[in-house]
């Protein structure tokens, strides 16, 4: 599903030049569960964004899906990122003043075919999730696990095969953030690739693979022993 | 449903989930248009009043006597003049702009119209069809003559109201035959009643025959006392004159010291000072109510671009779920569109609800047309597309990783 090479990424700030990305190396195959761990600041996000096509690396190689994106144009990222990969942000990213299931259909917006019956999917979408009684809530009505799990509902409603989350549990409480990161095993579970950026052990260890990421590389590559990978890693 | 449907009823959820900042966006706008929409109908109204005035008071008329400006004053007899003629009526309506129609008019007093035993002495005109819309005479039986009159010469006369009460006591004179100065007219019309004029003319006391008729036939002679001539533009009365004035002079060969065997009646002036003030007044208010509108435009431009910064993240979201940078551009120019016109209609309801409150208590007139509602929305379309696309440009060229993070690009 993922095959990364060398990934270099640097910006620039004045005179300063921060090398954020200094050569990241690693696959991951469908279907699993990855934990991507490090301490705040090692570049965890900015890979997460490369990988989510939000960000272009300066160097090396990106395929998803075994699709090199390096040259695609902004029409075509944007299309890459509606169907195949669903966003999960620490802060949930929800639009204040829409209900949850307007919130869920956004990318249904953005989709180039209409996809049916917006709001049965998206019915669908929430009840994967287990809020299928509050659709019409504001988001300032749901407590922050349901925040969050509207958002997953939203990354989930155009089917996608990747799912990439960035810090989901940091602004949950740990039952909240265990249930989510339950919903993320079921989603592995259903052939589904999540990739989970996190800086916290303890959340990394329900993943199937834990890369250790430190200043910029791929530190450690460890698998759990606790339970079977779902496969051995391939390039797509 | 297509991508753009899709986008605009988004765009349009979220203007109403907004509805302060929706309102504070479109709250120039609404003034603007509101002042100009009010400024539209109260000008039209005191234009159909002046207008209406113009008429009612034949403002739009001027009219060329034969004769100098002092033999004007000489006795009422016979004077003789023998100036004026046809072809200056020609030359004056082929020659001068400012100029819709005109029509010679030939005089004489003492002429006799009998019918049966009935006799009256009145005072004969000899005039052309454009006369009558000219002098806005209204007619109470029949027609006024016509063209086809005027080329064959036709024996056909129109009565003043008071010549045909006396000589058809019981009505009925339309196509009755009368002598005038011994031949036989058919009676082609009556007019209504006219009442006199400041002079104390009697305007009843008259009839009219075609020009052709009275110069050939009934005065036998081919110079004329007057020629009246109908002006659109009222506010060039002056000039107009003055031009008609230079013609003549030319056309009847009258040297720089020598005065003038004609005298060329202007309009008074009054209301025609009206209409300048009034004219003057609108173009300053609609000059305003423009600036008033830009001002809406810039508004809505920078409010629009603090939101696009405020509002990072949000595009930095949509960019993620597969947004376009085109799709952004389209959401933003789609909302500042819809402040527009939102706020034009707005503006617009209010203009007319102030115009009409005026009119209703007299202080102004009000005349409601589909002008100021076209305008509005042709102005709001205009401000909304011309001050949405920088903002549109800004939102759309953000970097989608880094508006994620809230930081505007």
């Amino acid at each position: 599903m993922i095959f990364a090479q060398s990934l270099i990424k640097s910006y620039r700030k004045g005179a300063l030049v921060t090398n954020v990305l200094k050569g990241v190396t690693f696959r991951v195959a469908q279907g699993e569960f990855v934990a991507i761990m490090g301490p705040s600041g090692s570049g965890k996000s900015t890979l997460l964004n490369i990988l989510g096509l939000l960000d272009r690396p300066d160097g090396g190689r990106y395929l998803l899906g075994g699709a090199d994106f390096s040259s695609a144009d902004d029409d075509a990222l944007s299309a890459a990122r509606n169907r195949t990969i669903g966003f999960v942000f620490q802060q949930f990213h929800l639009l204040e003043r829409a209900s949850a299931l307007r919130n869920v259909t956004l990318p249904l917006l953005y989709a180039d075919e209409n996809t049916g019956d917006e709001m049965v999917l998206a019915e669908r979408a929430l009840e994967a999730v287990g809020l299928s009684d509050r659709g019409d809530y504001l988001p300032s009505e749901l407590s922050g696990g349901q925040q969050q799990r509207v958002a997953i509902a939203r990354a989930l409603i155009n089917d996608p095969a990747l799912i990439l989350a960035d810090e989901p549990t940091g602004n949950l409480d740990a039952q909240n953030a265990t249930e989510i990161l339950d919903i993320f095993r079921r989603l592995a579970d259903s052939a589904r690739t999540v990739v989970l950026v996190t800086h916290d052990r303890g959340v990394a260890e329900r993943a199937d693979r834990i890369l250790a990421f430190e200043d910029g590389r791929i530190v450690a590559d460890e698998a759990m022993q606790s339970r079977p990978r779902a496969s051995t890693a391939k390039v797509p | 449903m297509g991508r753009s449907q899709r986008i605009a009823g988004d765009v349009l959820a979220s203007l109403l989930a907004h509805k302060p900042r929706t309102f504070l966006m479109m709250l120039g706008l609404v003034v603007g248009v509101a002042v100009l929409s009010a400024v539209i109908i109260i000008g039209q109204g005191t234009q159909e009043r002046i207008m209406g005035l113009v008429q009612m008071h034949g403002l739009d008329m001027l009219m060329v006597r034969a004769g100098g400006e002092m033999q004007v004053f000489a006795p009422q007899a016979d004077r003789g003049l023998a100036s004026l003629v046809e072809a200056d009526a020609r030359a004056i309506e082929a020659e001068i702009p400012n100029i819709e129609m005109a029509s010679v008019v030939q005089n004489q007093r003492g002429i006799t119209v009998v019918h049966e035993d009935q006799s009256v002495t009145t005072r004969a005109f000899g005039v052309e069809p454009a006369w009558m819309e000219i002098r806005r005479w209204g007619i109470a039986e029949g027609d006024f003559i016509s063209e086809s009159d005027i080329g064959s010469l036709a024996r056909v006369v129109m009565l003043g109201a008071k010549i045909a009460r006396e000589l058809f006591p019981e009505g009925g004179s339309v196509g009755r035959i009368v002598r005038v100065a011994g031949d036989p007219y058919t009676v082609k019309g009556v007019f209504v009643e006219m009442g006199a004029s400041a002079g104390g003319d009697d305007w009843d006391d008259r009839i009219v025959v075609p020009f052709a008729t009275s110069s050939r036939r009934l005065f036998n002679r081919p110079y004329l006392e007057q020629i009246v001539i109908r002006v659109p533009d009222v506010r060039r009365m002056a000039e107009t004159a003055a031009r008609v004035r230079a013609l003549l002079r030319v056309r009847h060969g009258i040297g720089p010291s020598e005065n003038d065997d004609f005298f060329v009646r202007e309009p008074e002036d009054v209301e025609g000072a009206a209409l300048e003030t009034s004219t003057t007044l609108m173009a300053l208010l609609i000059a305003t109510s423009v600036v008033a509108l830009i001002a809406g435009g810039l508004v809505i431009m920078n409010l629009m671009l603090i939101a696009v910064s405020q509002r990072s993240r949000e595009i930095g979201l949509r960019r993620a779920v597969g947004a376009r940078a085109s799709d952004i551009t389209r959401q933003f120019l789609l909302e500042s569109l819809f402040i527009a016109l939102a706020g034009g209609l707005l503006g617009t309801a209010l203009g007319v609800a102030v115009a009409a409150a005026l009119g209703a208590l007299g202080v102004a007139n009000s005349r409601i047309t589909w002008v100021p509602f076209a305008l509005a929305l042709g102005a709001c379309m205009a401000i909304g597309i011309a001050f949405g696309v920088r903002p549109a440009r800004q939102a759309a060229r953000m970097d989608p990783a880094a508006s994620l993070r809230g930081h505007a690009a």
